[in-house]
């Protein structure tokens, strides 16, 4: 709400309490575009650099290699195979997990880069370096914008 | 550029939980360095500061805290970063401070205080992931070293067992260092049946976290020849940042490492780093990472670093030594003095002054390297007597 100006030093105040610090942090202007295209539509987005003739996925504005401003947007599979995967037993404190998770780094075909997940619906000792697996959605009014709006990745 | 030596070395031990604070340890290494060459404070030009996530001492600007037990009174003072690269990355400042002409003594110091940030320094890393693409999942460090060295294993047919065994060499030799943490005899069996963290990496797997400090005086060709008949030269120094995008790695392979290590091969002279490199110091928080580390700097085939391990090569009285100091499984891990230790422990090395852990056959040249920031940083340096 704006405020009037003060034009008298005396009539500032200081403020007494406590300031518990958090972070509020932005999409970006490509990070935006993705996860808008994930809640809404339920598609992966990847930009292409046309120069070095890569498609960056999560997408970004520009290109680390050649700094080109990219816009050419387009959908990209969601299948994909696991990179590589880990069963991980712990939490970020160290605490032990009932249920460990399976985490995986999952690329997709002809896209540079890829995206970190679960895996689900898999037994640990199933899961393989190579193994295809595709994109599970949370339903479309469970979405809000978040890489969590997809649930996990499972074996195609 | 000139000549720059290598002339003094300190450390303190590396402990769990110091009483020291930060500064104090950053102190105690730094004295100790200036004393093993017979200088004081008054003879250093400039201070370069090296140390790691300010949240690991919970000090926000903690070079800035460190400055006055790194001996920066007054002095052009400067901290050089790169995460868990930065202890060997500092050793590569401190040379271009000396190396332009526009300093002819710099000290060095690395410190790390991780007992401070509780429950446990990973804490430190909740806000270094993509805040959108990867924190809200819960990524821990440990997913990503996991990570690697499953893709690692797969690629070459590489086992568990093959890779506890550098748990094994490393905190054997660290027996041998009076200021190691966590020396001990194991077996690759204790290893195996250590707990499971995210598999396959396993307790043992890891280096502890450490509360330390290391030091290093560095100097021009003219300090060095009136002050000491033992310099130790720096021969060629590296660094080099790969992708933050995970995906776009090898993560079976740290092509980054290998660029850092022909920038200083290069700068060196080194043209065979197999034949004329004698002692290696690479960085070894985990022990798949000391396989990975000797690959990328050149010294192996990709996939071979397990066989040479197999055959004794890498042990203290193999053809190529490989972390004779204990390592960080060993002596411990205080992030950047971590990554100076190797590089002190060249320095002993190629002086002849390693007492236990001395190598034999009188080594000439040797190579240190850390890793670290996000996974994606290699920095290098080339010793020589």
């Amino acid at each position: 709400m704006p405020v009037d100006k003060v034009t008298q030093v005396a009539q500032t105040k200081p403020l007494h309490g406590e300031i518990p610090v958090y972070a509020q942090y932005t999409f970006g202007i490509a990070g935006e575009k993705f996860f808008r295209e994930l809640k809404d539509n339920g598609r992966l987005m990847g930009v292409k650099c046309p120069e070095c003739n890569l498609i960056y996925v999560p997408p970004r504005i520009y290109c680390e290699r050649c700094f080109s401003e990219l816009t050419e947007w387009l959908e990209i599979p969601n299948r994909g195979v696991v990179h590589t995967f880990t069963v991980s037993h712990i939490d970020l404190d160290g605490n032990r997990l009932k249920e460990p998770v399976i985490v995986a780094l999952v690329k997709f075909d002809g896209v540079y880069g890829g995206l970190v997940h679960r895996l689900g619906r898999v037994e640990a000792d199933k899961v393989s370096i190579g193994m295809p697996v595709e994109m599970v959605l949370k339903s479309k009014t469970k979405r809000v914008g978040s890489i969590l709006d997809i649930d996990y990745f499972k074996p195609v | 550029m000139r000549k720059v030596a290598v002339v003094g070395a300190g450390m303190t031990k590396f402990m769990r939980r110091a009483q020291e604070t930060g500064k104090e340890l950053a102190w105690q290494a730094a004295r100790m360095a200036l004393d093993s060459c017979e200088l004081t404070l008054k003879d250093v030009d400039c201070v370069v500061m090296g140390t790691a996530p300010d949240a690991f001492d919970m000090i926000h600007m903690k070079a800035e805290y460190l400055s006055d037990g790194a001996g920066a009174w007054r002095k052009p003072y400067v901290r050089g970063f790169l995460g868990g690269g930065t202890g060997v990355f500092t050793a590569d400042q401190a040379w271009y401070h000396v190396a332009s002409g526009l300093f002819d003594v710099c000290l060095a110091v690395t410190e790390e205080k991780m007992s401070s940030c509780l429950p446990h320094p990973q804490g430190a890393f909740v806000t270094c992931w993509d805040q959108y693409t990867e924190s809200p999942l819960g990524t821990s460090l440990l997913w990503f070293f996991a990570w690697e060295m499953n893709r690692y294993m797969t690629m070459h047919g590489i086992t568990e067992r093959d890779i506890a065994a550098v748990s094994v060499k490393n905190k054997k030799n660290a027996l041998d260092h009076p200021c190691a943490q966590l020396a001990a005899e194991i077996t690759v069996d204790d290893v195996m049946k250590s707990e499971i963290m995210a598999w396959p990496v396993k307790r043992l797997d890891v280096s502890p976290t450490s509360d330390g400090a290391a030091a290093l005086v560095f100097v021009s060709e003219d300090v060095a020849k009136r002050i000491t008949d033992k310099p130790v030269w720096v021969e060629g120094v590296g660094w080099c940042l790969d992708t933050m995008y995970i995906g776009q790695r090898d993560l079976y392979y740290p092509k980054y490492v290998e660029y850092a290590a022909r920038m200083a091969y290069d700068m060196a002279g080194i043209k065979e780093p197999r034949k004329e490199i004698h002692i290696a110091e690479p960085y070894d928080p985990f022990d798949y990472k000391e396989l990975h580390h000797m690959e990328g700097l050149l010294l192996c085939d990709k996939g071979e670093a397990p066989r040479l391990l197999a055959d004794g090569v890498t042990q203290r009285t193999g053809n190529l030594p490989v972390c004779p100091s204990g390592g960080l499984l060993g002596v411990g891990n205080a992030i950047a003095a971590s990554g100076m230790i190797k590089v002190a422990e060249l320095f002993w090395q190629l002086r002849g002054e390693a007492g236990k852990r001395q190598v034999p056959g009188k080594p000439q040249r040797g190579v240190a390297q850390a890793w670290g920031d996000e996974m994606q940083v290699g920095t290098v340096i080339v010793l020589g007597v």
